[in-house]
């Protein structure tokens, strides 16, 4: 098996078809790609089928007591074919298997402690940045959007301000 | 014309369809460049893999590109592409929050789907964190409320804020991300203690390098403003041009180049067929309201150059069937204040009293007696005699029309 696992593409090439994806996105649907608006989605659904009392009583789960939700289905949409793209290329390069990847210095249930801590921050700071890397960040550099600019510069700059303190995980 | 989704281009069944194959792209692109490995991902924050650098600042740039020339080609309107809002201080605390979980968590929500499908246990460790986040934020959405909605500066442009043009903002971004290119290789290959003689593996910068180019055509060759005569004026253009009185002609005008007998000017009658051959303005065209954007008057709007005055009984019809041809993109359109009845009133009115616009005692003087000119003229019948006396051109643009719509254009 890993034998057979291809290199990864070059990046910048990978780059370049990312754009063109992106440049369709936004040709056929007027909006970028994201990502976090589709975990919402699933979310609002969800809460608003098992709890819709405790769904009624905030603003956050108002799109599941409005008729259709284009938007989220769109985007949901949207992931199941970042899934099914995503393991069509792992497929075809070998990378499929179950793997925790690490930095050198730490355990398995260390890293997934942070990796969970990591995904729950993302998904609050996605709400307030209205997008993630992918949807504010990406997208709004792509249409020059300040917002967007704004997102992904906040986004990196406090990574590179906090790298140094978390540098244990991954060196 | 582009965007196909929100100009209603595509069957809304299809837009589904179209997300699932979009998300394949993204998806495969995604993992293609190792965006399903945590560590590559976090590399970007340590020095030892830019990856994420390299791929993030190519796609952004090739789609900004294309963007460009898209609006610039009137391909891609752009008042209909989400530009994202800007709510200052949410845009920003949330960013350094996001910039936490990428450290902590290693992935980001694109990129977590993608690890976590090809079995990376992490990645969906940090799928399901991601659950967690968005339901702790719905739980106290009271309390973000006032900072996710406050500070809300509308939807501007990057190049706007820092007042730069939006060509040479573009093709700063393009040297940016090259400088940026070439420097992380070097701290790259520094942490990573790089053999020299491996250097040579490195990936090439052929893509990188037509990503300039084309960042400076944009910069160099095309106008800051778009100029195809395919795009569709803005709203608010019509908007203010009519709050001017743009397209408005006032009766004694309409008179005037009747009398005249101005060849320059040709009149549209909106009224219904039986009331046209009942009664109209010499020489004018019959087109009803709902063929004004027919594909039977589309040459007659494009390629006539006279001046095209639309009138109705009123003012209100004609107005409407202004703001339409405009929005069409025809040029040379204006509409009769008043209408028919506004004109008849202003010449035949027992006291001919206010000139319409404010103007002095002189000009009212010289508007009063154009208007006892132009009342004689009516009343001898000259609208008449005017029609008869010459080659009316647009009846012959309405007898060739007529068997083309025989034939069932």
């Amino acid at each position: 098996m890993e034998k057979q696992v291809k290199p990864y593409m070059n990046p910048y090439l990978a780059g370049f078809l990312l754009g063109m994806v992106l440049l369709a996105s936004f040709v056929i649907t007027g909006r970028g790609l994201g990502a976090s608006g589709a975990a919402k989605g699933v979310l609002v659904t969800a809460v608003g089928s098992i709890a819709p009392g405790y769904a009624e009583k905030s603003a956050f789960y108002q799109d599941f007591f409005l008729p259709g939700s284009p938007v989220s289905s769109f985007l949901v949409f949207l992931a199941l074919g970042v899934l099914i793209g995503g393991f069509f290329s792992g497929a075809m390069s070998g990378r499929l298997g179950l793997k925790v990847e690490r930095g050198p210095r730490i355990k398995t249930p260390v890293r997934l402690w942070f990796a969970l801590a990591g995904g729950l921050l993302f998904g609050l700071g996605a709400q307030f940045g209205r997008g993630c890397t992918s949807g504010a960040a990406l997208s709004g550099m792509a249409v020059l959007s300040t917002g967007g600019i704004l997102t992904m510069m906040a986004i990196f700059g406090s990574g590179y301000a906090i790298a140094y303190f978390f540098r244990k995980l991954w060196t | 014309m582009a965007p196909f989704i929100p100009q209603g281009l595509v069957n809304p069944e299809l837009t589904l369809f179209f997300a699932l194959v979009l998300g394949l792209g993204f998806g495969y692109v995604l993992e293609q460049a190792g965006f399903s490995s945590s560590r590559k991902l976090a590399g970007v924050f340590y020095g030892y893999d830019f990856v994420v650098l390299r791929v993030f600042f190519t796609a952004g740039i090739t789609a900004m590109t294309g963007l460009l020339f898209f609006s610039y080609l009137g391909w891609v309107d752009m008042s209909l592409v989400y530009i994202n809002p800007t709510f200052l201080w949410s845009a920003v605390v949330g960013g350094a929050i996001m910039g936490f979980g990428f450290i902590m968590g290693g992935f980001c929500p694109g990129t977590s789907l993608v690890g976590a499908v090809i079995g990376k246990v992490d990645a969906m460790v940090f799928v399901a964190g991601m659950f967690i986040g968005l339901f702790v934020f719905g739980h106290f959405y009271h309390t973000f409320e006032p900072l996710y909605t406050g500070s809300f500066l509308g939807s501007p442009f990057i190049y706007e804020t820092l007042g730069l043009s939006r060509s040479l903002f573009a093709l700063l971004m393009a040297l940016m991300a090259l400088f940026a290119f070439a420097i992380t290789q070097i701290i790259e290959d520094r942490v990573n203690k790089t053999d020299p003689a491996r250097i040579g593996k490195r990936p090439s910068y052929v893509l990188p390098a037509m990503m300039l180019a084309g960042a400076m055509l944009v910069f160099l060759f095309l106008p800051p403003e778009k100029s195809s005569g395919l795009s569709e004026p803005r709203c608010g253009e019509i908007m203010a041009a009519w709050q001017q009185g743009g397209g408005r002609v006032d009766a004694e005008k309409v008179a005037y180049d009747i009398i005249r007998g101005n060849q320059d000017v040709v009149l549209i009658d909106l009224r219904p067929q039986e009331h046209h051959l009942h009664f109209t303005l010499p020489g004018a065209v019959n087109i009803p309201p709902e063929e004004l954007l027919s594909r039977r008057w589309r040459a007659f709007f494009r390629k006539d150059p006279r001046h095209k005055v639309f009138f109705g009984d009123g003012t209100s019809l004609a107005a409407r069937a202004w703001t339409a041809a405009v929005r069409q993109g025809y040029e040379g359109v204006y509409y009769l204040e008043g209408g028919l009845n506004g004109l008849f009133d202003r010449l035949f009115a027992e006291k001919p009293g206010h000139a319409p616009h404010g103007s002095n005692g002189y000009m009212n003087q010289f508007s009063e007696r154009f208007v006892r000119e132009a009342r004689q003229f009516f009343m001898e019948g000259g609208a008449i005699r005017a029609e008869e006396s010459r080659p009316v051109p647009v009846r012959t643009i309405i007898e060739i029309k007529a068997p083309d719509v025989a034939g069932g254009c």
